[in-house]
């Protein structure tokens, strides 16, 4: 495996930081979950629980291929375990509110003294400098922050979440993900190790395209746009008659010749009527009805075959019901069913991307609380069977 | 090269960029922050689609997306459909250590181009494949574009109003850039492995994983309860409460979201009305998530009463996580953003003006990422790269142009 001899020790709660960890250890890295002896990562209990009492599906499925290790950071015995552990490890991930691991004596500067070559990703809200840096971020506040809540719904209406709420979590672990691969490069040139600092709200920020140029030379103030987009018509979701929808998607004149000719209609594509994407865009709300008149005649089969007959983009919107049910999700091992201590088989996605040479693999979902408490004390920093036990009695682990 | 760009993580990288619009391009984008030296393949005639994709500029016509996330690339023209353009590109190939393209399954091998081919030239090559469905699987040949990916990976489906009609998930185009982050983090790891095995590679990336990797629990909840998540407007009330957009008196939004006991008892506070908190009213989740017509009605009627700026002073006062829902002119007007430096200013070459774009992400200690150009023109290097890497005359170098090959 390309990561395996990594060590990555995942300290964070939930998934912003957490979820590159996941991606680490997907590819072959070691990943120790250190969690508070009472309770651990709260993300155990967030979402729908399941036969044990220290885990839900979500922690199932995102604490994949960890090991879990009990320590309290609060206690000065347990810092110094800490950094002993540091001392053994590549990378370090955690996210809590900016100044909280200074608090506890686990600044960069003790931590690159533990170890000079550490890897440091820091996922918060607002990053770790800026005015607003202790202020509390989740991904619901970062997508809000960031400026993509305000784009998702209706002109005019109720801004709506953007799909999921998790969704910035996902995305500052990408990005988290991507400069502790940099810095392992750099540091297997150099030796010298580096801290990443992610703001949720920044991840989010950086996706949306032209949104901060269009606004800085010309004033535009992007809003939202329901269904549609402002670069090309049509473009959006359209209902069928057995009550579905799909997604059409004529970014180019071509694809809108391809939809007239799937509609039948090819003199609607001719340079006179809406062959040109500026007619299209000008007529828009008459372009779009004329897609919503022949999308609403036909089932969502229909419409499908008759659009990927003349390649025009089209795509169901999926329910999770449909993805379960559809044969390309299959035929890639997007859904794995992988065994759970005391839970039995659970179906969670699979890992991206594919490598040709060395694809990743999920060895266990989200371990027990502590399930490796005693094997990395005994074994990786050589504590006495006795001392662990003693640590273990005065809950520092 | 001075001290920072050859201490940069990806200084000696060379990335080929031969793929268009957002996707696999933006891979190469970060690529390029950190040092890599990325060369833009585009066709002779027109070049990358991008550049005519979103509003365009005094630049030739260049559209600001092209500008922003073309920056720090080097545009070398080539007509890989001509043999002699596919012959050039096997040389660039050889000199390179990665390949990003986006073509439809089938296509480099058509023109004698395939991973078979190119390893062979170059046995560390890793190349990004990404397509709307990947390299294997009965839509392979499907065409996909962004927003085909998010209905297809099930994010689509989930934004709107409750059995309304679902709306884009904000951006059509955040599948592409996710796309490109699962690539990056892939080229990485095949980076890694081939340091340590001189072998290389190819990443097959989907544009509908990227979307549907990214669903917490939506795969396990149905596969053991067959729950099917539906739309649910501006709240999310499946696990915590509350969580969702308010509008305040002035006619804007702010985003609140306790999902925790102690977070709503900061909410509470901050409405002046601790005693909501209680264990007896709603100080517990189970018991808010049960009651979340009223508790979400609360908070409604609380922030109608007060403006923008008073809600959010009120909850930072007792560290309620909340934000302003903020449109483009905000961030501008933003002291943080400020601070993070994430907008930035770049001279558009040859033109004396800037334009501004977001910085890089994200930010590294002792190796950060820099901008130090956007977007090329078209063509714009193609003689220095033919000349430099490959050691072509200028009269070859004409005679190509000559034929329409570059």
């Amino acid at each position: 495996m390309p990561l395996s001899g990594i060590r990555v020790i995942d300290v964070g709660n939930f998934l912003a930081g957490p979820y590159a960890a996941s991606i680490l250890g997907e590819f072959g890295a070691e990943v120790l979950k250190v969690e508070h002896p009472i309770g651990g990562d709260p993300m155990r209990r967030f979402g729908t629980p399941t036969t044990r009492h220290d885990a839900t599906l979500a922690w199932l499925s995102e604490a994949r291929n960890r090991k879990s290790v009990t320590i309290d950071l609060r206690q000065r015995e347990g810092v110094e375990l800490f950094l002993k552990l540091v001392a053994k490890s590549d990378v370090l991930i955690e996210n809590f509110r900016p100044g909280t691991m200074e608090e506890w004596g686990l600044g960069w500067d003790v931590l690159r003294e533990a170890n000079p070559g550490l890897v440091m990703l820091r996922v918060s809200g607002y990053g770790q400098t800026g005015p607003y840096r202790r202020r509390s971020g989740f991904a619901h506040i970062a997508h809000a922050f960031g400026g993509l809540s305000y784009l998702a719904g209706f002109p005019g209406e109720t801004p709506v979440l953007p799909g999921t709420a998790p969704l910035g979590d996902y995305m500052a672990s990408l990005f988290g993900a991507i400069g502790i691969l940099l810095a392992l490069r750099h540091k297997e040139k150099t030796g010298c190790g580096q801290v990443i600092d992610v703001g949720i709200y920044e991840a989010v920020f950086r996706l949306l395209d032209e949104i901060a140029p269009a606004y800085g030379l010309f004033g535009k103030i992007r809003e939202r746009e329901g269904s549609g987009s402002f670069i090309a018509v049509p473009h959006g979701h359209f209902r069928t008659k057995d009550d579905k929808w799909v997604a059409i998607a004529c970014t180019t004149d071509k694809m809108f010749e391809r939809l007239a000719e799937a509609m039948e209609r090819p003199e609607l594509a001719s340079p006179e009527l809406y062959g040109d994407q500026r007619k299209r865009l000008a007529a828009r709300d008459t372009v779009n009805q004329i897609t919503i008149e022949w999308v609403g005649s036909l089932t969502r089969e229909e419409v499908m075959r008759r659009c990927l007959e003349k390649e025009v983009p089209v795509g169901p919107l999926n329910s999770i019901a449909d993805i379960f049910e559809d044969e390309h999700f299959r035929a890639r091992g997007n859904l794995a069913c992988v065994e759970a201590e005391g839970v039995g088989g659970v179906v969670v996605p699979n890992v991206v991307p594919t490598l040709s040479e060395t694809p990743g693999r999920i060895t266990n979902l989200g371990p027990p609380l502590g399930n490796a408490t005693y094997e990395v004390f005994r074994e990786l920093l050589n504590i006495s069977a006795d001392e662990i036990k003693r640590l273990r009695n005065r809950k520092i682990i | 090269m001075d001290g920072h760009e050859s201490n940069l993580p990806l200084a000696g990288i060379r990335v080929i960029d031969a793929a268009t619009v957002v996707a696999a391009p933006f891979c190469a984008t970060l690529l390029g922050e950190f040092g890599a030296d990325v060369l833009k393949v585009e066709h002779p005639v027109g070049g990358d689609a991008l550049r005519r994709f979103g509003t365009p500029t005094f630049r030739d016509g260049d559209t600001l997306t092209w500008l922003s996330e073309a920056r720090n690339k080097r545009s070398v023209t080539l007509n890989l459909q001509h043999p002699d353009g596919a012959r050039i590109f096997k040389e660039l190939v050889a000199k390179s250590d990665v390949l990003c393209e986006n073509f439809r399954p089938g296509t480099l091998e058509k023109w004698g181009l395939g991973w078979d081919v190119l390893s062979q030239i170059n046995p560390g090559l890793i190349m990004l494949r990404v397509t709307g469905y990947g390299q294997t699987g009965p839509y392979k040949d499907r065409p996909g574009f962004a927003r085909i990916a998010h209905a297809v990976g099930g994010i689509s489906y989930l934004a709107g109003m409750p059995k309304g009609t679902p709306v884009t998930p904000g951006s059509t185009t955040l599948g592409d850039y996710m796309t490109g982050l699962y690539g990056c983090i892939g080229v990485l790891i095949a980076l890694h492995y081939r340091e340590k095995t001189g072998r290389g590679q190819y990443i097959d990336a989907a544009l509908y994983e990227s979307v549907f990797r990214c669903s917490d629990e939506l795969v396990p909840a149905y596969g053991m309860y067959k729950k099917v998540r539906e739309r649910h407007g501006p709240h999310h009330n499946d696990f915590a409460c509350p969580h969702g957009h308010f509008q305040t008196k002035d006619g804007k939004w702010v985003a609140i979201s306790c999902a925790t006991d102690k977070l709503f008892a900061r909410l509470a506070k901050a409405m002046g009305r601790p005693e909501l908190a209680s264990s007896s009213i709603y100080g517990d989740q189970k018991v808010r998530l049960q009651h979340a017509n009223d508790v979400n009605e609360i908070v409604r009627d609380w922030c109608s009463s007060l403006t923008r700026a008073e809600v959010l002073e009120r909850c930072y006062a007792t560290a309620t996580p909340a934000a302003p829902l903020n449109d483009i002119a905000d961030i501008f007007g933003d002291r943080q953003f400020h601070a993070r430096r994430n907008l930035v200013a770049i001279d558009v070459d040859h033109t004396g003006e800037t334009i501004i774009v977001p910085n890089v992400v994200p930010k590294l200690s002792e190796t950060p990422g820099r901008i130090k150009s956007l977007g090329p023109r078209l063509g714009e290097h193609t003689g220095e790269v033919l000349k430099d890497l490959l050691g072509m005359s200028e009269a070859e170098i004409g005679e190509l142009r000559a034929r329409r090959v570059i």
